[in-house]
């Protein structure tokens, strides 16, 4: 083979190195002006750390103005993914130091589209301890931060927790059901109560801050080619809630362990308390919920979480006795001169004999003194006279076995028996005619809520108008607008004034009367009407009902109060309901006005400051 | 001082300030030490030209005479090095003298020039003999070695490398040289027989085309089988962690944490700069730290963040005058000694500017290659203008002859 000459040499050797110069020269443009625009992209998310600022959440005040729910400062903890080299073991390390329990990284990772340069969150509301604990470990932990953020601050040991439920971080499910209302992944949501039902008003919008950060996590300050977002502060609700009669129900009810209380204002619809006992503590939800007390919540067989209010549904009992007089009345069937068979303590119907709650008997009642004194024999006559159809009609004219409408989540109709619905229940005629004796007197099928009877007994008072039971009474939005919200009227009860003239008097009797059943319930100086009932239970002790208004003549409260396991309703619902009473029309006078100022200075702010 | 070829000089000194500016910009700003390592640069430069002048205004036969001494020096300092050297960053690359601190395998790479152009200058025959090849190779073989050992992986490639430019330059055929190197493309297309077993084929055409002799012929036959057999049995024998360090040293996406990190922010910083760069001192990528090395071997970075393309550009032009004269001074040159020379030192900048360059542009593996003239460091400086003093004395007899 020929030797090449120098020249032929030195020109081969400038073609191979012009063609890989050539080479690294396109590399150089492909990098630098095809691919800027990626390049430009990941060297921002490089350097810029996206730091999401979110929204002060709205507040909750009382209808005084009176600061219930608000928000305190909270530390967060953050990971950045390319800090870590070794996630599983940098996680072990980290839960072994704070004594936490973390989540898995890939459960963390799953799911998140954002950089690995950014941070994401691994732990809300963390106590300070661990903060100090995180800092002074800081260099062996390497990609973990904090950050302070807000929580959530209820009241404390659970107080209104029914009314407000709590908020926790949206989880996957909800986040595909909810992502078009502008939910993204880690953010806070409402999950029961008005937290739930008025997220939209109470969450704002998140902003959104860029910090300038080395490759070591040291922030130099703000990235100055990127304005920052500020968040929008959600809105604040005043709530249509007396603090201080759901305070003193709050106690009462929890002296007996379980049981449920609502106060409506009969003229507008406003709930003026909603208890429900046990309660829970909305506070556990805010940052590391441990599973050991989610267990403890979930597994208690009294049931704190549910809001007996508006999910419990229990047999009216007796103070159902008032629908089916009503019924009767408005129907013809009865006059109030009416008399039925004398009560002996028990009447036989078919082959079967009832029972009165007074084993010695009543005698010959009227219809007013059988409301007064609750006497079974006259109503189980009553109901057989009335029949099935017709009290199931008047039952559900009267709102009942459908839902209120209130502005909660989860509300549960109850039950109000028809002919079809034990068709269904027993197969068709294969049911005894004598039910209706039973439902007559509020046992048996018939299912109500709270709320249902103290919506009942709230229309009573107002002359017949069922107004919708609503919670929020005014939302101050950010930019200072103020929207007052109005109650709807839902209908009319089915009776005619004179009917319920007859029935308001006859509630007044029961409760005022020598021999009236809800003389717990009797205050000096107002009159009050209402009626006593006491649930049969199978699993155990009755269930206490007294549902009621005041004063008479001009109602400003009503009230429903059912106290599970705890007996007699004129022993034990009675005095609650009159307590509540004394409690919120004291303060509806016009002389405990300087005790109220004083109180909103020592516990709270005062709406709209 | 009439040796002064303003081709060579001229884009190296320009080179060497851009290199101290960008040096400056990499770290203006870090800790107090490092923000001044700029001011060391320019003593290094001031240095350098000295040793510029020295080795420009040798006599050349000295060189000539003086190589094998030279070689056994560089190997006793590579020796020496494992009983007195410095250690940073788990490897055994430098003496200190003093503040200073140098590495012989820079000064190796200067004798391993000079001994394979003395012994391929006097092998100058119409048939290049395959034996002289692979003396040349034994030659730099401890030397590499010895550096390999160190570890720096990037100088022993940068010792061997030079040895096929050399061979080319001394009349051996492209063909035999690309022959003599199959055994090392086979080690890399045995990872799957299909690739192996192609290149093979290719192989054995290619030796029935060339026909060398028989001897060469069955020598690269044999290296090839052995390279293709053995290693995947090899492979399968290493851990699990060598491996990955193999695969990352191949693709560094594989592990974007460790090793494949450097590459990865290297191109983000390159990438980001665009046409005309984000400008003096505002490169996000270097300042906040987001690229490593990056006054040292991944100075090129900087420069495309900060000066864009057509910073990289003006950059990869001064280095292509010097290496473009540099083969013009080889091949005008008087002696054949000197011709050799002259090419091997371009060799040597052409290898380093391409491969640092490629590095940091992601075309290949990370190596730990600086830029010549403008990366951070003494060692690198002399060396660099060591091979232009080189390059300036074969100018200097050329253009007086």
């Amino acid at each position: 083979m020929a030797l090449y000459t120098k020249e032929e040499r030195s020109k081969m050797a400038v073609g191979l190195f012009s063609l890989l110069l050539v080479a690294v020269m396109m590399r150089l443009f492909y990098l630098q002006v095809i691919s800027h625009a990626a390049y430009t992209q990941v060297a921002e998310e490089n350097y810029i750390r996206v730091v999401p600022l979110e929204a002060p959440r709205g507040l909750l005040y009382d209808r005084n103005g009176k600061l219930l729910v608000s928000n305190r400062p909270s530390y967060s903890i953050y990971f950045i993914p390319y800090q870590i080299k070794n996630p599983e073991e940098a996680f072990k390390d980290l839960s072994l130091k704070l004594n936490l329990s973390l989540a898995t990284p890939s459960q963390l990772l799953r799911g998140q589209s954002k950089s690995k340069y950014q941070p994401i969150r691994l732990l809300r509301d963390v106590d300070f301890k661990t903060i100090c604990v995180l800092e002074e470990n800081s260099l062996d932990l390497p990609g973990i931060i904090y950050q302070v953020e807000r929580a959530r601050k209820y009241p404390p040991r659970g107080r209104g927790s029914h009314l407000w439920g709590y908020v926790a971080e949206i989880s996957e499910a909800e986040l595909t059901r909810f992502s078009h209302l502008g939910y993204r992944s880690g953010d806070l949501m409402g999950k029961k109560g008005v937290e739930r039902q008025y997220d939209y008003l109470l969450r704002g919008q998140p902003g959104v801050s860029y910090l300038k950060v080395t490759a070591q996590g040291r922030i130099l300050g703000p990235a100055g080619s990127r304005e920052p977002v500020p968040p929008k502060p959600g809105a604040d609700i005043k709530l249509t809630i007396d603090w201080e009669l759901q305070s003193v129900a709050e106690s009462l009810i929890a002296l007996y362990g379980s049981g449920a209380a609502v106060a409506i204002d009969p003229k507008s619809g406003e709930i003026l308390a909603l208890v429900s006992q046990p309660n829970f503590d909305p506070n556990l939800f805010t940052g590391v919920l441990l599973d050991t007390v989610w267990q403890r919540l979930a597994s208690d067989s009294l049931h704190p979480l549910l809001n007996r209010c508006l999910q419990g549904t229990y047999p009216p009992a007796s103070t159902f006795k008032i629908l089916t007089a009503a019924a009767g009345l408005e129907s013809g069937r009865v006059t109030t001169r009416t008399l039925f068979k004398t009560c002996r303590g028990g009447l036989a119907f078919g082959n079967r004999v009832f029972k009165c709650w007074r084993p010695q008997g009543h005698g010959q009642l009227t219809l007013m003194d059988a409301i007064a004194q609750s006497c079974d024999i006259y109503f189980y006559q009553l109901g057989e006279e009335i029949g099935l159809d017709l009290w199931s009609d008047y039952a559900r004219r009267s709102f009942f076995g459908q839902l209120t409408g209130i502005d909660l989540p989860s509300e549960l109709s109850g039950i109000i028996p028809s002919m079809a619905y034990f068709d269904e229940e027993y197969g068709e005629g294969k049911w005894p005619r004598t039910l209706i004796v039973n439902l007559a007197i509020g046992q048996g099928e018939v299912l109500v809520t709270p709320l249902q009877m103290a919506v009942f007994f709230a229309a009573i008072a107002n002359g017949g108008e069922i107004l919708e039971p609503h919670l929020i009474r005014e939302t101050k939005y950010p930019d200072g607008r103020l929207l007052r919200a109005q109650g709807e009227l839902l209908g009319q009860l089915p009776f005619s004034p004179n009917t319920l003239g007859i029935m308001k008097a006859a509630l007044v009797k029961a409760v005022n009367g020598a021999r009236g059943t809800g003389r717990a319930a009797i205050l000096p100086s107002v009159t009050v009407a209402g009626k006593t009932g006491t649930a049969q239970n199978p699993h155990g002790e009755d269930h206490a009902w007294f549902c009621c208004f005041a004063p008479a003549q001009d109602p400003q409260i009503a009230i429903a109060i059912v106290v599970e396991n705890a007996g007699h309703g004129g022993s034990v619902a009675a005095p609650i309901a009159r307590e509540m009473m004394a409690t919120y029309l004291e303060g509806q006078l016009p002389s405990s006005g300087r005790k109220r100022v004083l109180m909103s200075e020592e516990e709270g702010f005062p709406w709209g400051e | 001082m009439g040796r002064i070829d303003r081709y060579l000089v001229l884009p190296a000194l320009l080179l060497s300030l851009l290199g101290i500016v960008l040096i400056f910009s990499a770290l203006h700003g870090s800790s107090v030490q490092g923000g001044s390592l700029y001011l060391r640069q320019m003593i290094w430069l001031a240095v350098g030209l000295l040793v510029f002048v020295a080795v420009s205004s040798i006599a050349p036969r000295i060189y000539e005479n003086l190589s094998s001494l030279f070689y056994l020096v560089a190997l006793l300092l590579l020796i020496l090095l494992f009983f007195g050297g410095v250690s940073r960053l788990g490897a055994t690359r430098w003496f200190s003298i003093g503040p200073l601190s140098l590495q012989p395998s820079e000064f190796a790479k200067v004798a391993v020039i000079l001994l394979l152009a003395r012994y391929l200058a006097n092998r100058e025959r119409p048939q290049f003999r395959v034996r002289w090849a692979a003396f040349s190779f034994l030659m730099v073989l401890l030397p590499a070695l010895l550096i390999l050992k160190q570890p720096d992986l990037g100088s022993s490639l940068v010792v061997v490398a030079v040895v096929p430019g050399m061979l080319f330059w001394g009349g051996m055929p492209i063909t035999h040289i690309a022959l003599l190197l199959s055994p090392v493309v086979s080690l890399l297309a045995a990872f799957h027989w299909l690739s192996w077993a192609i290149f093979m084929l290719v192989l054995i055409v290619t030796l029935f085309v060339v026909r060398p002799t028989l001897r060469f012929a069955l020598w690269v036959l044999a290296t090839n089988l052995a390279a293709g057999i053995f290693t995947p049995l090899v492979w399968q024998r290493l851990h699990d962690y060598q491996k990955m360090r193999i695969l990352t040293f191949l693709n560094p996406a594989r592990d974007p944490q460790g090793g494949g990190y450097q590459i990865i922010q290297s191109k983000i910083a390159i990438g980001s700069g665009g046409l005309f760069g984000k400008g003096f001192l505002e490169g996000t990528q270097s300042k906040l730290a987001y690229l490593p090395a990056r006054h040292t071997d991944f100075i090129f970075s900087v420069l495309g963040e900060e000066f864009g393309l057509l910073g990289c550009l003006v950059v990869l032009i001064l280095f292509s005058v010097i290496i473009l004269r540099g083969v013009q001074v080889a091949r005008k040159a008087r002696n054949h000694f000197l011709s050799l020379t002259a090419f091997g030192a371009t060799t040597i900048l052409a290898f380093q500017v391409l491969v640092n360059v490629g590095v940091t542009t992601g075309l290949a593996p990370v190596t730990g290659l600086p830029l010549p003239f403008m990366s951070y460091g003494g060692s690198s400086m002399l060396l660099s203008w060591s091979l232009i003093g080189l390059l300036c004395l074969v100018s200097y007899t050329w253009q007086e002859y």
